[in-house]
């Protein structure tokens, strides 16, 4: 069956012209992989096969369905069922794709080595090395299906809820159909709609706001209270470093719904406390007021973090070298020079890249606000945004999901989140060893 | 000289003030949780400002175990942070050795896209994953919640641990290729013994994030006897109770283990967050 091949390089076209053609038939007719060629013939066979069903798919995720409000409701067009697998088809037609372009190298790069052997190997060699190049793609294929399918394909539909009015009262399907709507969601947030976007630019600044008191304060009262650790001598030091961990041992749902408790108005122990001191006989709304309840945020936040630091610092100063400290002293420098000139610098250095990490996983931390205050206490705007004075873009993103069913606007920002964080995820890529080195 | 030594001992007095002053904002909350969970009573307003002053009881332990399903959630959570921990550290470390020892097309993108997905706040797509665990029959269901985690721990762990097994030497697996061991041989015998403490790290941590994860679990899982630990104590709290007694007496039972752990960890976990600053 297989054709000979000239050794000298000039059948490369026709090898590429037949890989081209049919998935596999470089490899069944010239190459002689057999296994090869059959496996990416079968490929192709079942893709062919499927096409009617992909192409219905497609159509459907263009079209979103047409409104049948004769018909029972179960047998209606359900445009989420219709964007879902519409985006599911459209992953699997780019792995296709993928696939195609890899079986075309895959002859090519057969074709030169048959070149360079000047003749086929044995056939128990090719079999040999058809299963060790197997193994990077059975190694992979589990963590790629799981990424694609949980992680890519709800990526891709929450972009493509922002340009449809998916939302409640009237566009919930299965009741009623979803439209393709463009840009509006974008314009009702960005000026359109007043209320939404002033909700909007409200959330979003306190966003940032809270993300960076959140991470420069844990991240300085961390390495502040583990320079004192380690400088102070003191011989119970190590007591202290254990009650210090312990906040950052404790589940954050239990400890942030704990502070909510005992920092209510009306019957937390707080304003008991102070209550039974004679040191104010107000009713302090702690989580009441807009202003003060950020404020309880960010400190109860610290409470939680900054145990995660001083570990952090601790373990960059254990690991700076003794023999720095030791020339210092030498020179005659005091022990607040070592630790201004040598290890403060070096912590800093060593640690700035966790800062930007912090930063952004403030930006998503759900936990602190949610359960700490539910993002209340309610402004002018909540009653339309259902965004309260301490809602962060993720809280309200959950809010918009879950209780007012407005996930137009909940994707939206969630693409807006994505946006402004890629960046940060780009540099971090940018700064690993791997990068530098030029390996990738 | 004898200046010197006033001037080190007020210092030393003024920290360890700071100390004490800090161990308190740190204590208060937890000390209540302790005190409030052998408080009788349900409410917080019935837990007394001085804490234990408001009596003893161990009723709400009674309480958890005959008058809730407290068991059941315990197990339910144990199942799944097990599997999970146990799936993502296959998963993640087979994938890591496959990026950190082979060359093939596409690596470069995929490497980035693993780090850019790692960003996106999983639960944003929500209501695409609850449509796709309907669709497979994972929905209300222990190993639909479990898939999501680890799909979800992937991304960033699969770079932590290919970051780990690049600084380790290639002639051991180069040698034991020419000897014509299998790649499968080579990642169980060579790779995973080698990268032993990332896989621990890895293992530990991704053990512990599903036990008082509330977002996933909300979502998924319905029945009731398929409901996790912080879905179960959330709703001593929430649901228009109000039974803050309970919810600390089973918040103390969970914390307890965690605590230990952390405390007897503290040193390892000092010198390997250390390391992991240090090697970035």
């Amino acid at each position: 069956m297989a054709r000979e091949l000239p050794v000298d390089g000039s059948a490369g076209r026709r090898v590429t012209a037949a890989a081209a053609l049919f998935m596999g038939l470089g490899h069944l007719v010239y190459l002689k992989e057999y296994v090869k060629g059959a496996l990416f013939a079968a490929i192709e066979v079942v893709f062919l096969a499927l096409s009617p069903s992909i192409a219905r798919k497609l159509v459907d995720l263009v079209t979103l369905g047409a409104p049948k409000p004769d018909l029972p409701i179960m047998q209606r067009d359900n445009s989420i069922f219709m964007l879902i697998d519409g985006i599911l088809v459209l992953a699997l037609v780019a792995i296709f794709g993928v696939v195609y372009v890899l079986s075309v190298r895959s002859a090519r790069a057969s074709y030169r080595e048959y070149c360079r052997k000047q003749g086929f190997g044995t056939q128990s060699d090719s079999m040999g090395t058809a299963l060790g190049k197997a193994f990077p793609i059975a190694g992979l294929a589990p963590s790629f299906i799981m990424i694609v399918v949980f992680v890519v394909v709800p990526l891709l539909f929450s972009i493509c809820v922002a340009f449809t009015n998916y939302s409640a009262p009237s566009h919930i399907p299965p009741n009623n159909i979803v439209n393709w709507v463009g840009l509006d969601n974008f314009k009702a947030l960005m000026g359109g709609q007043a209320s939404w976007s002033v909700g909007f630019a409200r959330v979003a600044s306190w966003t940032l706001v809270w993300a960076l008191l959140a991470t420069t304060t844990c991240y300085f009262g961390g390495l502040l209270v583990a320079v004192l650790l380690k400088e102070s001598r003191i011989k119970i030091a190590p007591f202290f470093r254990v009650i210090f961990i312990l906040p950052y041992a404790v589940p954050s749902v239990v400890s942030m719904l704990v502070w909510q408790f005992l920092l209510n108005g009306t019957f937390g122990t707080v304003n008991r406390t102070l209550h039974a001191l004679h040191i104010t006989d107000k009713v302090i709304p702690w989580l009441g007021a807009p202003l003060l309840a950020q404020a309880s945020c960010v400190l109860i936040n610290l409470w939680a973090g900054f145990g995660y630091f001083m570990l952090l610092a601790m373990g960059t100063m254990t690991a700076v070298s003794e023999d720095l400290f030791e020339a210092a002293r030498i020179d005659g420098a005091s022990r607040a020079q070592t630790v201004r000139h040598i290890t403060l610098p070096l912590v800093l250095y060593q640690t700035l890249p966790l800062i930007i990490m912090s930063f952004t996983f403030n930006i998503n931390n759900f936990g602190a606000i949610f359960f700490l205050t539910g993002g209340n206490p309610t402004v002018a705007d909540s009653t339309t945004t259902g965004a309260g004075g301490t809602d962060i873009l993720v809280t309200w993103i959950y809010k918009l999901t879950i209780t007012l069913l407005k996930y137009n606007y909940a994707s939206v920002i969630a693409v807006m989140i994505f946006i402004v964080l890629a960046p940060f995820a780009i540099f971090n890529f940018r700064r690993t060893k791997a990068y530098k080195e030029g390996e990738l | 000289m004898r200046g010197r030594q006033l001037v080190s001992g007020l210092n030393k007095s003024i920290i360890m003030l700071i100390f004490v002053v800090i161990s308190f904002f740190v204590l208060y909350p937890l000390v209540y949780v302790v005190s409030a969970s052998f408080t009788p009573g349900n409410g917080i307003a019935s837990v007394s400002i001085v804490p234990f002053g408001g009596g003893f009881t161990l009723d709400h332990f009674k309480y958890l175990f005959s008058g809730t399903p407290y068991g059941t959630w315990f197990l339910n959570t144990l199942i799944i942070a097990a599997s999970t921990s146990a799936l993502t550290v296959v998963v993640a470390s087979l994938g890591a050795y496959v990026f950190s020892r082979f060359a093939f097309t596409f690596k470069k993108s995929m490497l980035m896209s693993l780090l850019i997905l790692q960003i996106f706040p999983s639960f944003v797509g929500m209501v695409a994953i609850y449509v796709i665990l309907l669709r497979i029959g994972g929905f209300d269901s222990l190993w639909g919640l479990v898939l999501v985690y680890v799909a979800g721990n992937i991304p960033y762990n699969t770079w932590l641990v290919k970051n780990y097994m690049d600084t380790v030497s290639r002639n051991l697996d180069e040698a034991a290729r020419i000897d014509g061991a299998s790649h499968f041989r080579v990642f169980f015998q060579i790779i995973v013994p080698v990268a032993r403490p990332i896989i621990t790290f890895l293992s530990i941590t991704s053990f512990v994030a599903p036990w008082m994860d509330y977002i996933f679990p909300k979502m998924v899982l319905r029945s009731v006897d398929r409901q996790t630990l912080a879905l179960g104590l959330f709703s001593f709290v929430t649901d228009k109770k109000n039974d803050f007694t309970s919810f600390a007496a089973g918040s103390l039972l969970v914390a307890i283990p965690f605590v230990l752990f952390f405390i007897l960890g503290q040193k390892t976990m000092v010198t390997s967050f250390g390391g992991a600053a240090v090697k970035e």
